[in-house]
């Protein structure tokens, strides 16, 4: 199976080495992977804003880009989300409908595909470290991703996982909402911080680098000890061995 | 922001989001809420599905609301009662102030009704110097304090036994400890020489009960049986969504309105009432006026996508769920109803150029959508009222032309790539001068909350184009 | 007196009906599930119900027994009189739980400021959530709601398993049409609308008390 990229703008821009680290992850995994250059953007913020009609050209766009892929993972649960739950309403009246609902039922989150699709629980992955993780919003609700993030977690060699108090409470990114609205943005990171820190964890982890991004900001403006780092890049790191490949465990004992 | 509804908005969440005493005083009482919530759940087989009947049985009464409302009238009529149909709040307002006037009411006692707050009655009936005092002992408490109600639920949330001695003490004399069990008996002592001598009682109504012909109303405290049982007068007030089609559907509602609001099985009292004093009944009002609030909701009504937010059973779970309500409070919202479901109405009701800010305060988290127990998809509709903002409302002109700059950004990969460059490249200018959070940072509002944005080299993109040769 | 000229009516009557005009579409029928768990036992479970709402529930086999344990509560109330519902029933054991108290019945009026407790009747049981259901015919509308204690007086054969059967009961029986009032009382007057701690005794009866006989 060929998996093509769909590389969330902003994570395109300013954090690349989430990317990176994707690709790693599905290397490993024994996945061929490729990265249509003719992407830009889902259209969420534009959609998000309530511009659906300047989002609705962007996300046609988006359909046709990878209209022929067999299956598409995205390092975003947002931006999955807006792919497979908001394109049927934003391109409701659009020629590129039923297209959109097809490309909708082939994309995944990162952590979704690893364990519902290609069934990999164990990428051979070495992070030894204490580690919290946040439930992103769009991941837990729209996607209803709760379990396999953490699956993949609890098989990372040395890491211990541990719970935080409200590990479902929005961190306070919600796109736009963290500079229309900073002060009460910043309210609702600083309370996430807060149980992160609580927890004892070393670092806080997501499936989304929006969330990471708005937390990492906050925790070097407030000297805090926890760092933030995206789930992709936990299972990225592999041990230090000489062995670069690594090795991994599909559920049913194939490959 | 341009209207002073949303300025007003920005002043206050800017206050109390950094009120960290209000902020703990909140969470404290929303925990004990989701424990209580925990314990309550367990009386269900199928939560579920209790919520996906409720969502059908609230489409059923919409989509035949004529009907029903008809039905329930005529149920009123026989019975001796009268319904008033109010198209806007002046206009019940009226009605009820008139009608008190001319029996020679000098005191009304209320219960809890979120429609005789969307009204301003209170106002009203001052202004024709009638005496109006609320029996909940929540809205008691911030009637003597003269605010708002905090919460649909719990009015007095946001204070203290102490702030509430303090206040008692003042006004009510006879008290001289914060103990919570001595706080409710002053009230009792209070309210009770009120219920024996006001001459009429004004109620709201949890549902409309079209079968049966009766309002039902439902509280803990039994405020609402005595104030509609003394006095010789009773109005209720009910905005006309209220409706159930049967008193069967009361078998599931009351518990899920119990489970929702406070995390109990069941609330303490669920009380019928379908007209006056009954023949060869021992006691009761002698006269019983239902008046039936439009204010916007047959609007509603017509919208088809957002229909179902007249579903709403005013549980005041949304609000419990959403952390944007956690941060800034109740009354920050300024609005009769607050919460994601006061965010989703408010437009509606009141006009969407003048309180669109509250449908954009929200990160869209969905906790709300999952919380509500008649299934309304609310961070769905919030999406919804912005795409109407955006269609039909003022919008800041930066961001209109903002968008049409991304929109056509966006469409070539060589246009974004480029404009992703030069951002990167400001970005690294700005942050190599420590401009970030300056007039010259482009990204000033995040600045000013985090640490400088990371401005990498390269793109992912470049980076690909170069390890597989495609660059 | 006439009603008042309503000219809205008709106004809102036709906005509803031009918006209903364009229908929703009603989802498909919710398959029948079990939402609550069904009532096996349901004296068992009115009982564990009572208990968890710290309604007293006086189980007897025999009238006796009843007027004994009535008697029982009122010797230890303060002074005052007590408003009993004016039923066959209990003007018929009157004489036995009276015990020299003054008894205002409520054919002669609403119980009053000064009294102690009411006596009154029900229309059901609810096992499924340990409640009483009232109407107005028992005693009034006052009768389970101004006094500090309420006593309840019921039979067997009116405990149903739960809301569900309640409602039918007081529809098919006629005694939704014949009353103007009903309620459905669960435990006692409470509040938690300081600092949510629970108190309570807020504008109702503190005491619930339901004599359960069996025969």
């Amino acid at each position: 199976m060929r998996v093509s990229l769909f590389i969330p703008c902003f994570v395109d821009q300013l954090m690349p080495e989430v990317g990176l680290d994707t690709v790693r992850v599905l290397r490993r995994a024994g996945y061929d992977v490729d990265f249509p250059r003719d992407q830009t953007c889902c259209g969420q913020p534009a959609f998000n804003t309530g511009y659906w009609d300047d989002a609705r050209p962007v996300a046609e766009r988006f359909v046709s880009v990878f209209a022929a892929a067999e299956v598409v993972v995205c390092p975003s649960g947002s931006c999955t989300t807006m792919v497979r739950n908001f394109y049927p309403q934003l391109l409701a009246n659009s020629p590129m409908r039923d297209k959109a609902i097809e490309v909708g039922r082939k994309v995944y989150e990162l952590s979704e595909f690893l364990v519902s699709v290609a069934e990999v629980t164990d990428v051979g992955a070495s992070f030894p470290h204490r580690v919290t993780y946040h439930d992103a919003c769009h991941a837990l609700r729209e996607l209803r991703l709760k379990q396999q993030p953490r699956e993949l977690l609890r098989n990372v060699r040395g890491l211990e996982l541990i719970e935080m108090p409200y590990s479902e409470e929005c961190c306070g990114f919600g796109g736009t909402f963290a500079t229309k609205f900073a002060m009460i943005s910043r309210a609702m990171g600083e309370t996430k911080i807060g149980n992160a820190e609580a927890s004892g964890a070393e670092y806080v982890t997501s499936t989304d680098p929006s969330c990471l991004m708005h937390l990492d900001g906050m925790l070097r403006l407030l000297k805090s000890k926890v760092r933030a780092i995206y789930l992709g890049s936990i299972l990225a790191r592999t041990p230090p061995t000489t062995d670069g490949k690594g090795r991994f465990m599909a559920m049913d004992g194939a490959r | 922001m341009s209207t002073a509804a949303a300025r007003e908005f920005l002043r206050s969440a800017a206050k109390k989001s950094a009120d960290l005493n209000h902020r703990q005083i909140i969470r404290r009482s929303i925990d004990h809420y989701n424990a209580a919530v925990v314990r309550g759940r367990a009386t269900f087989a199928d939560w579920e599905a209790a919520r996906e009947r409720c969502h059908e049985i609230k489409q059923e009464a919409l989509n035949n609301l004529e009907r029903y409302l008809l039905e329930f009238e005529q149920g009123v009529k026989e019975r001796g009662g009268q319904v008033f149909w109010a198209e806007n709040s002046a206009e019940a307002s009226q009605y009820i102030t008139n009608l008190a006037v001319s029996r020679g009411v000098r005191k009304v006692v209320k219960s809890k009704s979120m429609v005789a707050e969307e009204m301003h009655l209170s106002a009203a009936l001052e202004k024709a110097g009638i005496e109006d005092i609320d029996t909940d002992l929540g809205e008691f408490i911030v009637q003597l304090r003269k605010e708002p109600p905090y919460h649909i639920v719990t009015p007095a949330m946001h204070l203290t036994r102490k702030d509430i001695a303090i206040l008692f003490k003042e006004k009510l004399g006879d008290v001289d400890t914060d103990e919570p069990q001595e706080l409710v008996a002053a009230a009792r002592r209070a309210l009770r020489k009120a219920f024996f001598s006001a001459e009429m009682g004004i109620s709201g109504a949890n549902f409309l009960v079209a079968d049966a012909g009766m309002i039902a109303i439902t509280t803990n405290e039994g405020n609402d049986r005595l104030g509609t049982s003394l006095p010789r007068i009773h109005v209720a007030i009910a905005g006309i969504e209220k409706i159930v089609p049967r008193l069967q559907d009361l078998a599931l509602f009351w518990p899920v309105l119990a489970s929702a609001g406070t995390g109990q099985t069941i609330t303490c009292y669920n009380t019928l009432i379908g007209g006056p004093r009954g023949l060869g009944e021992v006691d009761g009002p002698e006269e019983f006026h239902v008046v039936l609030l439009d204010n916007g909701r047959s609007e509603l009504l017509a919208d088809r996508e957002q229909r179902e937010v007249l579903s709403c059973i005013r549980c005041g779970a949304c609000l419990n769920a959403c952390p944007v309500y956690r941060t800034v409070g109740g009354h920050t919202y300024g609005t009769t109803y607050s919460g994601p479901i006061g965010s989703v109405l408010t437009p509606h009701l009141r006009g969407l150029n003048e309180f669109q800010h509250l449908s954009y305060a929200s990160s869209l988290c969905g906790a709300c959508t999952d919380a509500c127990p008649v299934k309304i998809d609310l961070h769905h509709h919030l999406l919804e009222n912005r795409r109407e903002a955006v269609r039909h409302a003022d919008r800041p002109l930066s961001e209109r032309v903002g968008f049409k700059i991304w929109s056509w950004t966006m469409e070539s990969p060589k246009r974004f790539a480029m404009a992703g460059w030069l951002a990167r490249a400001a970005l690294r200018v700005v942050n190599a001068a420590h401009l970030d959070g300056s007039i010259l940072d482009p990204a000033r509002s995040w600045a000013k909350n985090h640490a400088p944005l990371p401005a990498p080299k390269k793109s992912f993109r470049e980076l690909w184009g170069k390890a597989n040769g495609t660059n | 007196m006439a009603q008042t000229d309503n000219a809205s009516r008709q106004r809102i009557l036709a906005r509803i009906r031009t918006a209903l005009r364009e229908r929703m579409v009603q989802p498909a029928p919710v398959p029948e599930k079990l939402i609550f768990p069904r009532v096996v036992d349901a004296l068992d479970r009115f009982q564990k119900e009572c208990a968890i709402n710290i309604t007293e529930c006086v189980v007897t086999s025999d009238l006796h027994a009843r007027a004994a344990g009535i008697k029982g509560i009122l010797a230890s109330l303060p002074a005052g009189d007590i408003f009993v519902q004016d039923s066959p029933e209990l003007r018929r054991t009157a004489t036995e739980f009276a015990d020299g108290r003054e008894i205002r019945w409520s054919s002669e009026g609403p119980p009053l400021e000064s009294s102690q407790a009411t006596i009154t009747e029900c229309e059901a049981l609810v096992a499924q959530t340990g409640s009483v259901l009232v109407s107005a015919g028992c005693g009034g509308r006052g009768a389970s709601i101004v006094a500090p204690v309420h006593i309840v007086v019921a039979t067997i054969d009116q405990l149903v398993p739960d809301l569900d059967a309640a409602l039918a009961r007081v529809q098919s029986r006629g005694t939704v049409s014949a009353n103007s009032y009903l309620c459905l009382i669960t435990g006692s007057s409470r509040t938690a609308d300081i600092e949510k701690i629970l108190v309570m005794g807020a504008h109702g009866p503190r005491r619930l008390i339901i004599f359960l006989s069996q025969s």
